[in-house]
């Protein structure tokens, strides 16, 4: 059933508020509007939803991200005496230097076991504002979770260490020493006791030893308030990529782009520490959507819904209706040659506008990628053994200069099993991510990790599939690749408003949760509405469900 | 999504149709015993619960409703998922619904599980005058299709709460785990205060 052409028109004409692309930003604010009571129209050119932030089947994951690594010119059409001018919409490339190697037919014949996250890796801390949010939109009805079972650091060789992100986990630690212990425990109390001071004021009785961390303090790099705890060099790499999860090298200041400082340092651990054990059935700091994050925008276009937003699929936006004497943006023209109109219009990341003047550069105008010297590096592999024995989930950590001493940037990696759907039963799905400057640097980066995690078969040998039960021969732990795909990403972090109704929601971020990507989305919903509340706290919950749903 | 605890299992429930068909309203009549005239084809709610008992043990059904996204054909995956029985409705009095829900039913069969409970349903079956889709035919197509056929009154609830109890019967008594499935989220005070070492 995908004949656009069979759909019947979209009523009502106009709307509010018109939104192209079901990314999870996207997603979030078309609830967001409807639930403040807006009108709401939905398009998306894909028969699925999830946009850039999309779960897929494996075969169409590789070919979305194919779809979308080469520029699409504008169709353009002769504006109509409607007294609109038409200016074309594009899609500009998103991806790049796509790399897909298949040692085995088995993942591609099981195609739709996968559901491939095309922003991971990327998980939901428990205590973050975006688990906040789900509860208070309601969208927790409509989607399930898995604990994280672990997370590991790894060091240059694939040795994956336990990450001591608790007491308790400090307790068990075997690996380190009394002293570390002893140390990090310090450390820990420390923080906490400084958290509570700082939000203590009327609320609980101070503790003797709870004093606050100095202002001057609190503005320093975090590596050097670490070091001056008193933290070992392993500890202190621990608490920066593994906790903190910070993206550069803190402690080469050559290479150190973006400095973490103290105050942010203790905030990100603060958001640790309080995600463990906030649910009962999650002992980690971590949980994963079952299905994949792919949920996460359907279950807020199902929100949306609910509120009354029109959703369609696979209907291409092809120009944008501007104003002949203004220059505004007052509505799109779809692919069905129907014309919409909405005096807000807001537009997923890989959606390039023409310039709307005659008179200027007849190229598409690039007018978000300025100042954008960051990409991001993405790789998925798919094996049939677990990276860490008996452990399904699990979060993983290269820290800077662990690979090669040129590696200015942790990579972070998180393995899925099919315990979370999403993938076939006895394989496990593996992502990784790193920033960097450009293709190349990035690709380095992460097959530096790749290799050190997993064994390619021998070229050749990739037909006779006995890959696994070569493994134990040789004597190596490391699991045998099936598939794997390297692509580097772009990340359109600010958008300059040409068009002052138009707004463009962000890439998925390199950052391993959702915290940054929910700020950015919740400034653009107070940009569009100011004064309305993100959200409100819903009179009368969904029928029947506030009661009833209680395990 | 069908888990059973002792005799008492819960089982989600979809419903699927072309607009106007009478979907909500069949669930409205289900759940709350009513009928409006003139339904607005999108409500407000788009998640009920209701309990079914039977001879010695209860389901719990978690109806999911379109919400409208089954206009433009924009259902999304999430929709299906786990889903352990689904109503396909058409409306007696509208040839083209009929022809809809055959669609339907093969959407069903290639995204949903192969077990799934398949209850056909012409609704409206009030409107005799108007009736435009013969209950031999439909019952036909059923047959072949592996599906249960009902004729249905949300207006009268003429055979509406049958359905749901039949579905209920045929459900597999003992559901195998087809889908992994983890924890719901829940806020606040509906859930038993998380023992944890963390601040308040």
């Amino acid at each position: 059933m995908d004949e656009t052409a069979s759909y019947p028109p979209i009523e009502p004409s106009n709307f509010d508020l018109i939104v192209v692309g079901t990314g999870l930003p996207e997603a979030i604010l078309a609830a967001a509007a409807s639930a403040a009571g807006k009108s709401v129209l939905h398009l998306d050119p894909n028969p699925s939803y999830g946009s850039h932030y999309a779960s897929l089947p494996l075969q169409e994951f590789t070919s979305y991200i194919e779809s979308q690594s080469s520029d699409s010119s504008p169709i353009s059409r002769p504006d109509t005496d409607s007294g609109y001018t038409r200016v074309g919409i594009a899609t500009r490339p998103m991806y790049s230097s796509v790399e897909i190697t298949s040692y085995s037919a088995e993942p591609l014949e099981q195609s739709r076991k996968f559901n491939i996250d095309l922003s991971g890796p990327r998980v939901l801390m428990c205590a973050d504002a975006m688990i906040d949010l789900i509860l208070k939109s309601e969208v927790n009805q409509y989607m399930e979770f898995k604990g994280i079972d672990g997370s590991f650091i790894s060091d240059g060789e694939g040795n994956l260490e336990n990450v001591p992100d608790s007491r308790s986990a400090i307790f068990k630690d075997r690996k380190l020493s009394f002293t570390e212990k002893n140390q990090l425990m310090r450390f820990f109390k420390l923080v906490q006791g400084h958290l509570e001071a700082a939000a203590g004021g009327g609320g609980g009785e101070q503790s003797s030893e709870s004093r606050s961390i100095s202002e001057q303090d609190l503005e320093s790099p975090f590596s050097e308030f670490l070091s001056k705890m008193g933290l070992s060099p392993k500890l202190k790499s621990i608490v920066l990529y593994a906790i903190a999860m910070a993206d550069y090298d803190q402690e080469n200041r050559d290479v150190g782009k973006s400095v973490l400082k103290t105050k942010d340092g203790i905030n990100r651990l603060a958001l640790y520490h309080s995600s463990v054990g906030r649910f009962p059935n999650a002992p980690g700091a971590m949980i994963y959507p079952i299905y994949g994050q792919g949920e996460l925008p359907q279950a807020f276009c199902r929100r949306a819904a609910v509120k009354g937003c029109i959703y369609v699929l696979r209907m291409p936006v092809n120009s944008l209706l501007m104003d002949k004497a203004s220059g505004s943006c007052k509505g799109v023209c779809l692919a069905s040659e129907q014309e919409l109109f909405s005096h807000k219009l807001i537009l997923a990341p890989s959606f390039a506008v023409q310039s709307p003047f005659p008179h200027s550069s007849p190229d598409t105008r690039d007018f978000r990628l300025r100042n954008t010297t960051e990409k991001l590096a993405r790789s998925i592999c798919i094996s049939k053994h677990s990276l860490k024995l008996d452990v399904a989930n699990c979060l993983i950590f290269f820290p800077p200069r662990s690979l090669f001493p040129e590696q200015v940037a942790a990579i972070h990696v998180l393995q899925l099993s099919s315990n979370v759907a999403v993938c076939p039963s006895g394989m496990f799905l593996t992502y990784l991510s790193a920033i960097c400057e450009d293709d190349d640097q990035g690709k380095k980066l992460l097959h530096a990790a790749i290799n050190v995690l997993f064994q390619a078969p021998v070229s050749g040998s990739s037909a006779n599939n006995n890959s696994a039960e070569n493994q134990s021969e040789t004597g190596d732990a490391r699991p045998a690749l099936l598939w794997s795909v390297l692509y580097t990403q772009e990340l359109a972090k600010q958008f300059q408003d040409v068009l002052d109704n138009i707004i463009c929601t962000p890439m998925p971020d390199g950052s391993p949760y959702y915290h940054d990507l929910l700020g950015a989305t919740e400034k653009i919903f107070q940009e569009l509405y100011s004064g309305e509340e993100f959200f409100p706290k819903s009179t009368s919950s969904e029928e029947g469900a506030g009661q009833e749903l209680e395990d | 999504m069908a888990t059973s605890r002792n005799k008492n299992m819960n089982a989600k429930l979809v419903l699927l149709g072309d607009v106007g068909a009478g979907k909500s309203s069949l669930v409205l009549r289900f759940v709350k015993g009513q009928f409006i005239e003139f339904q607005e084809s999108t409500i407000g709610a788009a998640f009920f619960s209701q309990t079914v008992a039977l001879n010695d043990a209860t389901v719990k059904f978690e109806i999911w409703d379109t919400a409208g996204q089954e206009r433009y054909h924009s259902l999304a995956p999430m929709y299906y998922r786990g889903a352990a029985a689904a109503i396909i409705v058409y409306d007696i009095t509208n040839q083209e619904s009929f022809e809809r829900a055959k669609k339907w039913v093969q959407e069903l069969q290639a995204q949903g599980n192969s077990n799934m409970v398949m209850a056909l349903t012409g609704n409206k079956a009030d409107l005799l005058d108007a009736r435009k889709v013969a209950a031999e035919e439909a019952q036909t197509y059923a047959q072949e299709n592996g599906l249960f056929f009902m004729e249905t009154s949300a207006k009268t609830a003429a055979n509406v709460n049958d359905v749901f109890s039949e579905i209920a019967k045929r459900l597999p008594r003992l559901q195998p785990a087809q889908n992994p499935s983890g924890m719901v989220l829940m806020d606040g005070p509906a859930q038993t205060p998380a023992t944890a070492s963390c601040c308040s």
